[in-house]
């Protein structure tokens, strides 16, 4: 069973890593291209932390924290630069993140972090773990888009000036969006270093805030079930396609491609098609 | 009716199949097939299967047929850990090799170690792979031991003092370099500047002009053969033609390729001695160049080395339990194609280090370094 | 001296930037498209740029080869990836880019092999001692061809009817069309002429390095987004600038930054705290 349950925690680290995004990208209409350093920051201070025997919920907490405090931050970039200057400055901020990671001999450096402690609950223990967190971040989403923030989020996610002139603290509700889903991305983080027990620079690269980008748009961009359905499977998509051995990466590509090609909306898109159903939320945009 | 003579005979296929099955010894193998590190992976999975056809052809392992389970692990960490568990529950294998990089071998490493699976690192330099335990197990060298070794074949044997140094960031750069400035002052060397760059880089003008100012007596550069090549070309293009000395990284015929003219005299240190006559060594290039049609270069090299320490234990130990493979393995004497295996007490392998040096677009041997205590790997 | 030549160097490799990101920012500016598969032209312009010469011998062939070859993909592609999705929100175009270029990069592998393919006989070699300086044929070669292409696009831009159109359409795309103007011809001129620049830079590239890899348009991929928002998005005059000035920072940065920072990170770095300065960009653009 450890092959299973090891493919199942993985894919629940990526679903929280893109519902964390969902949030920033999906609801809130920030689109972030560098999301994973979230995750790294995330990883790194848990890590950091119970190398040094502290225990693992609250080096986990400490990941979320700093990972959220450095959200904010960029958050009040998003302020001042719009939509694909803002893209282009997250990806910068990816960037920046892995140059420090790599030149600081007490992060690791090129090295990395290796021999991080086993928090103890054998593989099904730490799974559910991860399940549980899964579950909560769905939750915590759902709640979020039902609630007046989430009304908000969809309105700046539409029209920003729009909202603004309604009387909707725009700046605010941004740099929720960006404590949140960057907190819950250090969540992610510290998860995964637990789980593989090593990490090192690359395993934030810049390729994997795309990944994530790319769960959340082919899920349909601010729909939880899509964004957690899209995450499960390309996720494990590469040890699924063992089989097909040298065009793996080439067909991931051109699965991509087919998606936004062929059905933007995503998985969601596809199945409201299938399947049409009443608005829940209220929206501010135009009439569909 | 049919339907249910149909379905009776699958149990009895299943059957056969697991017979004809059992008659095979797995040998795990994860190798970056797709991704970045695809060149790599290539020559560390023809080195692979050249091994395992030759022990094949040789009997086997006590009469059975050694199968190689090969899986792509993109060399990602990420990918690494369920393909080595599938590697221990699905395909059962009791031994493996990693033909990967430091990041995903570092993380399987882990899951290998923990199941009590031995697991040799063909090639990937991270320092912590081994100290994963007692089941790790590496057959090329340390970062840190090459980088020694470099100061040495610099300050004596070449006898160059003032010296440049130019990183390749990532691990395999930064352990050569720690290695060498750890040793350098012991020969003599003055480091005038330290220079790095990223593994994407391939145009280094402003570096060569720095260097050109700083007016070095011999450039340690570190890098692969995709960026090794473009900066010696520089390098040269640029006016500096002191002698530029490498690592393994370099080591293969597309260094030479890509360098052209300026890769002559270019001395690297590395494990594989093309003027040896060694007749491990001289059948190895002379087979791996029949079985791809290319020329051999040190990633094939070392990934046949360690399928064959594999081989060596396995026939030693005459049964699949990993412990007793394990075992033969520490106690590892094998003639391969890099040199003498045996391993120290954390996994880590002894052996000489090769100098090799272009000559008339040949990789040509120089000289050997044997001293033991550069030599030495870490006993904890 | 040193000053001198590092400065230099900055501004060849300023070059090559420009002409990869001057071809970004033109479908930028026409279509608000982070085009990202075009870093996978400027590889297919270094493959057909090494494969002409390396059968033919001739420099000529080789480069209009891969100018005009890589030119009409970037139509093709225009017209089967990016033209069904035009109203659709800006991650889906960018998506749908990423994933080509994903797939181009795997497919140049699959074709071509990964080790890359060099010049078998390596053109534009020789050194040319101009005082103090070695300057290789190859470099002198890239800064006469980038001034050469752009300031070629430049005059087109100008001093044609064309250029006109261009700009028309850029500003005011309904206005222009009531003009007379074809929108659709526009815009295959203008990936035609964009994706003919990076072909053009990636040969020039597989010749200074003498190595064409399948995975050499990574690099550009972000950095050449980088470059054009730092110079302001859409604007030609200000991605020129940009990918200069970037060129001139990563130079002096690698050599004495270098132990503090990485050069993409060094490069990023500067991108924000211009945008922080000025969070349109060095220019206006669109």
């Amino acid at each position: 069973m450890g092959y299973e349950i090891s493919l199942l925690t993985f894919m629940g680290i990526s679903i929280i890593g893109s519902l964390s995004l969902n949030l920033i990208t999906g609801f809130c209409g920030q689109v972030s291209l560098g999301h994973v350093a979230f995750v790294g920051i995330g990883a790194y201070t848990a890590s950091i932390l119970t190398k040094a025997d502290t225990p693992f919920f609250v080096a986990l907490l400490a990941g979320m924290l700093l990972a959220g405090t450095f959200g904010v931050m960029v958050g009040l970039a998003s302020l001042r630069v719009r939509h694909d200057f803002l893209a282009i400055t997250t990806m910068g901020v990816n960037f920046v993140f892995l140059g420090v990671v790599r030149q600081q001999e007490w992060l690791g450096g090129e090295l990395g972090i290796s021999s991080i402690p086993d928090p103890g609950f054998g593989k099904l223990g730490f799974l559910a773990l991860v399940i549980g967190c899964v579950i909560l971040v769905a939750l915590l989403s759902l709640q979020i888009r039902r609630s007046w923030m989430g009304y908000v989020f969809e309105a700046i996610s539409g029209d920003e000036d729009t909202a603004r002139m309604l009387g909707l603290d725009v700046s605010r509700y941004k740099l929720i969006a960006f404590a949140l889903g960057t907190a819950l991305a250090g969540l992610s983080g510290g998860l995964y270093a637990h789980h593989v027990r090593f990490i090192f620079p690359d395993s934030f690269a810049f390729v994997e805030s795309i990944t994530l980008l790319a769960m959340v748009v082919i899920g349909g961009n601010g729909s939880i079930l899509g964004v957690i359905v899209a995450s499960a499977l390309l996720s494990v998509l590469p040890q699924w396609f063992q089989f097909i051995g040298d065009y793996k990466l080439l067909l991931y590509g051109s699965l991509l491609f087919v998606v936004m090609r062929f059905s933007p909306g995503g998985l969601a898109g596809l199945a409201q098609n299938i399947f049409p159903k009443s608005k829940k939320s209220i929206v501010l945009k135009e009439n569909q | 009716m049919k339907l249910k003579k149909v379905l009776s005979l699958i149990p009895a296929l299943f059957m056969f199949f697991g017979i004809a099955w059992a008659d095979t010894i797995k040998i795990g193998f994860n190798v970056p097939l797709t991704g970045f590190a695809a060149a790599d992976g290539e020559s560390a999975l023809n080195g692979a299967k050249l091994a395992v056809n030759q022990a094949n052809a040789s009997g086997g392992i006590n009469g059975k047929q050694i199968e190689l389970v090969v899986y792509d692990d993109q060399a990602s960490p990420k990918e690494a850990v369920p393909i080595a568990n599938r590697l221990i529950e699905k395909d059962g294998v009791k031994v493996a090799v990693s033909g990967s990089y430091s990041g995903s071998t570092r993380a399987a490493a882990g899951v290998f170690q923990a199941a009590g699976i031995p697991y040799i690192s063909a090639y990937a330099i991270h320092p912590d792979i081994t100290r994963s335990g007692n089941y790790v197990f590496r057959t090329s060298f340390m970062g840190e031991v090459q980088g020694r070794a470099g100061a040495l074949l610099i300050g004596q044997t070449m006898q160059h003092k003032r010296v440049v140094v130019i990183t390749l960031k990532n691990d395999f750069g930064k352990s050569l370099a720690t290695g060498f400035k750890a040793e350098a002052a012991n020969f003599g060397i003055e480091i005038i500047n330290e220079y790095e760059y990223s593994i994407r880089d391939r145009q280094f003008g402003p570096i060569v002009a720095k260097v050109r100012a700083d007016n070095p007596d011999a450039i340690y550069a570190s890098g692969y053969f995709f960026t090794a090549g473009p900066l010696v070309n520089q390098l040269r293009s640029g006016g500096v033609t002191v002698p530029v000395i490498g690592q393994e990284g370099y080591d293969g015929e597309h260094f030479i390729k890509i360098g052209g003219a300026a890769a002559e005299g270019v001395i690297i240190t590395t494990s594989l001695d093309r003027d040896s006559d060694k007749p491990e060594t001289v059948s190895f290039i002379a087979e791996y160049e029949k079985f791809t049609g290319n020329k051999v270069d040190m990633v094939a090299a070392s990934t046949h080395t360690a399928i064959k320490v594999v081989v060596d234990a396995l026939r030693k130990a005459g049964t699949d339990d990993p412990d007793s493979i394990r075992q033969a393995i520490s106690q590892t004497q094998l003639t391969a194609a890099t040199g003498q295996i045996s391993f120290n007490r954390i996994g880590e392998v002894r052996k000489n280090v090769q100098v090799q040096i272009v000559r008339n677009g040949e990789w040509r041997y120089h000289s050997t370094i044997k001293d033991k205590n550069i030599l030495a790997p870490p006993e904890s | 001296m040193l000053y001198f030549e590092l400065f230099l160097q900055g501004l060849l490799q300023g070059c090559i930037y420009a002409l990869v990101a001057v071809g970004l920012t033109l479908v930028y500016g026409l279509l608000r498209i982070l085009h990202v598969a075009h870093a996978g032209l400027y590889t297919l312009g270094g493959y057909f740029g090494v494969l002409v010469y390396n059968s033919s011998g001739s420099l000529i062939l080789s480069g209009v080869v891969a100018m005009f070859g890589v030119g009409f993909l970037g139509v093709i592609i225009y017209r089967l990836c990016y033209e069904p999705i035009l109203d659709q929100p800006p991650y889906v175009p960018l998506i749908a880019s990423i994933g080509l270029f994903i797939a181009m990069e795997e497919l140049y592998r699959i074709l071509f092999g990964s080790y890359g393919i060099s010049y078998t006989n390596p053109p534009l070699q020789k050194m040319l001692p101009l005082g103090g300086l070695y300057l290789r044929e190859g470099e002198l070669v890239t800064i006469l061809v980038s001034i050469i292409l752009i300031g070629g696009l430049a005059w087109l831009s100008s001093r044609t009817r064309l250029g006109l159109a261009w700009r028309a359409t850029v500003t005011d795309p309904q206005m222009a069309e009531s003009f007379g103007i074809d929108p659709i011809r526009v815009r295959y001129i203008n990936f035609f002429i964009g994706s003919a620049l990076a072909g053009a830079a990636g040969m020039i590239v597989g010749i200074l390095n003498n190595l064409v890899e399948p995975t050499m348009g990574s690099v550009p991929s972000y950095k050449a987004l980088a470059i054009i928002v730092l110079g302001g998005l859409g604007s030609v005059r200000g991605t020129l600038v940009a990918a200069l000035a970037l060129g001139v920072v990563e130079s002096f940065g690698t050599i004495y930054l270098g132990n503090v920072l990485n050069r993409d990170a060094i490069a990023f770095v500067f991108l924000i705290l211009v945008l922080m300065v000025r969070p349109q960009g060095m220019f206006r653009g669109v």
